[in-house]
């Protein structure tokens, strides 16, 4: 079985102060740290359970600059077979959709079953290169996948609805799923384990390679683009709400809400 | 924007809060003169929703087929393809929910319409559209403009706009009830299964309602459990709370137990220790309850009530399940 | 760095074993967790494949106090074959999420809780503390550890260090926000690439350095430093040795007094195995005021309180009652007010155990730095009501 996993690159802002850069398009990422993102780490674990349980290969596919190698390194340390690295300065500023574009190039070319995406992203959250890759590739195709059952050239998956309610449906493969954190646990990739894979070859692949053109890449084979960074209001510490307890539970009601709190 | 059609969220018989919340940013963007258009996709059986919403719509089209009993993108993909032929608007708005995130990035990459997720506010200014979406971990927010293009799909965040006082206007509904065509083998619904009782991953919640020891005695606990409740969320707890066993290992938070990123974490007569932070100070949302106003806890929480946890609980829960209706 | 391809048995020499029994008639936790250390050592030598093992939690149990060490009649060292064990686990990825998040933690951040490295040295942000860097060779570096620098309640002890070094005119620097993991936990956790990562960074900023002694706040550090690292060159001191070496040349006096009746618990780490027993308990019984009761187990027989060898991460299985709050219902027998320790994780651990117990009313938990600075006038940094 061949499967393919889409990774990517990823600051962690948790903890840190954020900058907005001058550009006011972007933050400021010195200082921070990478690695990768949150959902790509449980997909690229669910690609080596399946691995584990039926044999095949694992692909890792990264867009980026050469420290896109971390990641796809780490990955081949888990337990991928192979990793490829999708750069080129055209790709620089792609949204979403220029994003599967570059993705789907790849892929096309590639011999796959089965490919995993995250969810999301943990930088912009954006939800949606995983089911635009599924589109463009015209494969059928699963978000928020919590559980992989295959059964030879069929899979049964269950997808995470919201408040607990889980849907169960069956696809056919070649197919590819977004995966959601908590459908396993991602095993621990040490130290030694990374060297061990040092020097393994990671095959770049630039725009000409996966002939695609200057304008379906980058801003201009984008749909959306940032066209400013803010901060939202926030102040020092908690806000503390004062007032009577109605007042105060009635504004507490309102701020929940307003959080995506009430399901 | 003249025209926005809305896609009704609807499941197991019940349209979802959403499609109202929906309904009332549709009309605010077009304002007056415009026309807000709900979009439903289902079959015969499921008419009943439709007087649900359709007040709320100028337009209403009911797209009614047995092949669309079920939410299955591949079905409802191909539905677009007659919606798109017979409804003309400038904007779609479609939630980023379990549902939506299946078939926004479908349905806007095979038409080719610009489109942005999860966006908490949108403005138009000059017939310029402008979406604002939270980035990095909700700490920064990004105006987004999309390709110019007649038309363009958002989806938009469950609760981020309100869902009260939405115009009445009872419009019109129009029923299609051509076949839809295609093999749809490539994707079949089987079934819902709902949580089970007492399994419970904290880790996978977006709400949580946490417990320290101002709990005082594991008979309280039921209060936090009826507000969780009413949230759709689920109870933790501090360390203290589970070497006591009042409730399992399972729902302990901190460099011992568990780390948890809700969206909404809601922390009672929990002090705060470092120990207790380190598992869940990536939460979006922080809300602390707790007597003692130099509670470490205030120091991380987004929002916090001084008061006694025994008072606020019961009133907030309230509130809560007043809202719910 | 050479992989371990040698069966754990050849490589710690094992087959030494007589198998008698002192490890595990000497292990604290065996008190109330299924560990039996005697055993793993016998189906060590006995098993081909050891993965017999990643299912045994209380692999997780061992503190690394190293009791079954230090009482080995054939100088073996039981507790390695614990760390060896974790290593497997560690190498195929299979550990518990609080393990890996406290693994990442100190990989990406340079401590386990994950914390901010620009916020490492944010607690010692108005005492104008010198940068060791720019210190000449020879000085006192303060090696303040990853729980000083980030929770707050460690961080009173680091700011009672500095306030009675420098009752005592002692010049000394930190090496701040550059300052990373000294790895100790995260070697006996298992993961011994990331230790000696951490190692060498550290041993790097030493080497720039060249300081005359590393002073720490932690017994895991001391050890770590004096004991894991390789060809440190200077000496290393666990803050009670070297406060002690102050009182003794005459540079700090206490004249104000505490009068409190307290007893002290002694670290696995500074008195077992580096046998730092008296320094700490010279420089309490200098303090005026102090009476000063000893522990049933106390010295070589100290009860570990279960804070060390990675145990802050991690609950292994979680049977029994815990041996910190067995230390605690001692000290209530005995009537003392509260219990002196002079590690991070002893107090931590106790802390915890007073407040589930339900004692914070009857006893209290202080470092030996918070008393040292109370007696030299200094009020208390904090209502230990955490």
């Amino acid at each position: 079985m061949d499967i393919i996993v889409c990774i990517k690159r990823v600051p962690e802002t948790a903890e840190a102060d954020l900058v907005i850069d001058k550009s006011k398009k972007g933050i400021d990422t010195d200082g921070l740290v990478f690695s990768i993102n949150e959902w790509d780490n449980y997909a690229v674990e669910a690609a080596i359970q399946l691995k584990e349980a039926q044999g095949g290969k694992i692909t890792v596919i990264s867009v980026g600059p050469e420290e896109n190698n971390e990641v796809l390194r780490r990955a081949l340390a888990m337990g991928a077979d192979e990793a490829i690295r999708l750069t080129d300065p055209a790709f620089e500023g792609s949204d979403a959709t220029a994003m599967a574009k570059i993705l789907a190039a790849a892929i096309r070319e590639l011999p796959h079953d089965l490919i995993l995406t995250g969810v999301q992203a943990d930088d912009d959250g954006f939800g949606a290169v995983g089911v635009a890759l599924a589109q463009m590739l015209d494969l059928p195709y699963a978000a928020l996948v919590t559980d992989i059952n295959l059964e030879g050239d069929t899979m049964t998956v269950h997808r995470e609805l919201e408040g607990g309610l889980e849907e169960v449906d069956k696809l056919k493969l070649p197919a590819l799923l977004t995966i959601q954190t908590g459908i396993n646990e991602p095993r621990y990739v040490s130290i030694m384990g990374i060297r061990r894979v040092a020097k393994k070859e990671i095959a770049a692949k630039g725009a000409s390679e996966l002939a695609l053109s200057g304008n379906e890449v980058g801003p201009e084979g984008s749909m959306s683009q940032i066209e400013e960074l803010f901060f939202p209001p926030v102040g020092e510490g908690a806000e503390i709400i004062e007032g009577t307890m109605d007042e105060k539970a009635e504004a507490l009601v309102k701020i929940i809400k307003e959080r995506g709190g009430v399901a | 924007m003249e025209k926005v059609a809305v896609l009704v969220e609807h499941r197991q018989n019940e349209v979802r809060d959403v499609t109202f919340e929906m309904l009332g940013k549709a009309h605010k963007l077009v304002g007056d003169g415009g026309e807000v258009i709900a979009l439903f996709l289902g079959d015969a059986s499921q008419k009943g929703l439709l007087d649900m919403f359709s007040p709320h719509a100028h337009r209403t089209i009911a797209y009614l087929d047995s092949a669309l009993k079920d939410f299955e993108p591949l079905r409802y993909r191909a539905a677009f393809e007659n919606i798109f032929e017979n409804v003309d608007c400038q904007l779609i708005l479609m939630a980023q929910t379990a549902f939506g995130m299946d078939l926004a990035p479908a349905i806007a990459t095979k038409w080719g319409l610009p489109f942005t997720t999860d966006v908490v506010d949108i403005e138009v200014t000059d017939g310029n559209l402008v979406a604002i979406r939270q980035m990095y971990s909700g700490k920064v927010n990004a105006k987004v403009s999309l390709k110019p293009s007649d038309k363009v799909l958002l989806t938009v965040r469950a609760g981020a706009f309100p869902a009260e006082d939405i115009p009445k206007i009872s419009g019109e509904i129009r029923e299609i009830s051509a076949g839809i065509e295609g093999d749809f083998s490539g994707r079949t619904f089987m079934k819902y299964i709902e949580a089970a009782v007492g399994d419970v991953d904290i880790t996978q919640a977006d709400i949580i309602v946490s417990i320290g020891r101002g709990i005082k005695d594991a008979d309280n606990i039921p209060i936090a459990q009826e507000l969780a409740d009413a949230l759709g969320g689920v109870v933790a707890c501090s360390r203290p709370v589970a070497d006591k066993k009042w409730l399992p290992k399972e729902r302990q938070v901190g460099t011992s137990g568990k780390t948890v990123k809700p969206k909404v974490y809601i922390a009672l007569g929990i002090s705060g220790a470092f120990q207790h932070q380190a598992g869940m100070k990536n939460a979006n949302t922080i809300i602390a309850v707790n007597k003692d106003p130099k509670a470490p806890i205030f120091g991380i929480a987004h929002y916090g009530i001084v008061d006694d946890l025994f008072k606020v609980v019961p009133t907030l829960t309230e509130k809560v399940k007043e809202l719910r209706g | 760095m050479e992989e371990q391809q040698q069966p754990l048995a050849e490589r710690l020499d094992l087959f030494a074993c007589i198998q008698c029994g002192k490890c595990t008639g000497g292990c604290p936790v065996s008190i109330r967790s299924p560990l039996n250390i005697r055993k793993v050592i016998r189906e060590s030598t006995v098993r081909e494949d050891l993965h017999i093992f990643f299912n045994r939690l209380e692999i997780w149990d061992c503190t690394t106090c190293s009791t079954c060490a230090i009482r080995c009649p054939r100088g073996l060292s039981p507790v390695d074959a614990i760390i060896g064990l974790r290593e497997m686990m560690v190498e195929e990825g299979k550990i518990e999420k609080t393990v890996i998040d406290a693994l990442d933690g100190a990989y990406k951040y340079g401590n386990p809780w994950g914390r901010a490295k620009n916020k490492r040295a944010e607690w010692a942000q108005d005492l104008d503390i010198p940068n060791a860097m720019e210190m000449e060779p020879g000085q006192v570096l303060y090696f303040v550890c990853c729980a000083a620098s980030y929770d707050p309640r460690i961080q009173v002890i680091a700011k009672s260090l500095v306030a009675v070094l420098r009752a005592a005119g002692v010049s000394f620097g930190i090496l701040g926000n550059k300052e990373v993991c000294c790895g100790s936990e995260i070697r006996r956790m298992g993961e011994a690439g990331l230790f000696e990562m951490l190692m060498e960074e550290n041993m790097k900023n030493f080497a720039k350095i060249d300081p005359g002694v590393i002073v720490t706040t932690s017994p895991h550090c001391m050890n770590a430093l004096k004991n894991d690292y390789d060809g440190l060159g200077c000496d290393v001191k666990h803050y009670s040795q070297f406060v002690w070496g102050l009182i003794e040349e005459g540079k700090l006096t206490f004249d104000t007094p505490v009068p409190m009746k307290v007893t002290y618990h002694d670290p696995c780490y500074l008195g077992k195995q580096n046998g730092v027993f008296d320094e700490p308990r010279d420089i309490l019984k200098s303090i005026p005021g102090i009476d000063f009761v000893e522990f049933g187990r106390c010295r070589e027989n100290s009860l570990c309180c279960e804070g060390g060898g990675g145990r802050m991460w991690m609950e292994g299985t979680g049977i029994g009652k815990r041996l910190s709050e067995v230390r605690v219902e001692d000290a209530l027998e005995m009537g003392v007010e509260a219990i002196i320790t002079a590690c991070p994780f002893c107090l931590l651990t106790l802390e915890d155990a007073v407040k589930t117990t339900g004692n914070e009313e009857k006893l209290k938990v202080i470092d030996l730095m918070e008393l040292a600075s109370m007696a030299i006038g200094n009020s208390p940094e904090t209502e230990n009501e955490f």
